[in-house]
């Protein structure tokens, strides 16, 4: 579902221009001049989608259970807030094991996100499986979608 | 030792045609921590949303391949916000050295965190050599 926005943003709208696929081919790295990029490295992920009567905020976090991430509302910002534990890389004596490689995040976080207008914050749920946190939150009433009936003249 | 572990999915960059950039984007190259301890080393990878059942580890001639789905049960007549996670499973290959005892590689996943213990040979594990008085 989330291949929606991908498939915007794939394909290059100005074909013709030759010189801007050159760059780049230099810079391979395409997220760089992506609007929407986060830095290499962000912790937690987080995914936003919408239905006709939700919004629903995805939060890939592995290695956390329910109880290590803080979900804050207010003002329409949402706050993640946790810590993850590094992997332990020291001996029962205290002399540190030698690390190969350390590319997860560990440490604390806080991410904010702004939510789009309208939501019910009271009525918001979250859910956790697999290292990965739903938090749905309900649009108000007034603001879902309706449909209007044609009354006969 | 150092270089017991060696990633082997890094494309040269002059390769990179518009097909392998396509398939970069779907799948995902899942963080990973390796350590090693007395007799094994240990890898952790970050694979959210991969569950006990969509998870694959292979072990093909010395090159050790990790595959996830990511298993997200979602409502139906969603639409895109905002994704940061942009594809639908996790993939990544280690060449092994030789000094790993591939039959005894032990696996489990807990929170969508991978964790791997791959034993050493008996031959290549650390031992105290006692010294003895002259």
């Amino acid at each position: 579902m989330f291949d929606d926005i991908k498939r915007f943003e794939t394909g290059s709208p100005q074909q013709l221009d030759w010189f801007r696929q050159l760059l780049d081919g230099f810079l391979p790295d395409g997220n760089a001049a992506d609007i929407r990029a986060v830095p290499r490295g962000s912790f937690p992920m987080i995914n936003v989608a919408r239905s006709d009567d939700t919004v629903r905020v995805y939060v890939f976090a592995a290695g956390l259970a329910p109880s290590d991430l803080t979900i804050d509302v207010q003002d329409n910002v949402l706050t993640l807030r946790g810590k993850r534990e590094p992997v332990m890389g020291s001996n029962e004596d205290g002399s540190a094991r030698p690390i190969f490689r350390r590319e997860r995040a560990s440490g604390e976080f806080v991410r904010a996100i702004a939510l789009p207008d309208g939501l019910d914050a009271e009525r918001a749920e979250a859910r956790h499986s697999h290292g990965v946190f739903e938090i749905v939150l309900p649009k108000r009433e007034e603001l879902k979608p309706r449909r209007i009936d044609v009354q006969a003249a | 030792m150092n270089n017991v572990v060696r990633s082997s999915n890094r494309s040269p960059l002059q390769q990179r045609g518009d097909e392998q950039r396509q398939q970069e984007t779907e799948t995902l190259l899942p963080a990973v921590d390796i350590i090693e301890e007395p007799n094994a080393l240990k890898l952790v990878a970050d694979m959210p949303g991969v569950t006990h059942e969509t998870l694959k580890v292979e072990l093909d001639n010395n090159v050790l391949s990790l595959e996830g789905e990511i298993a997200l049960n979602m409502p139906e007549g969603l639409s895109a916000l905002h994704a940061e996670v942009r594809g639908q499973r996790f993939a990544r290959r280690f060449n092994l050295s030789h000094e790993v005892d591939g039959d005894a590689i032990t696996a489990s996943i807990v929170n969508g965190v991978l964790t791997l213990t791959l034993p050493k040979k008996d031959s290549h594990r650390a031992r105290r050599i006692e010294v003895q008085a002259a």
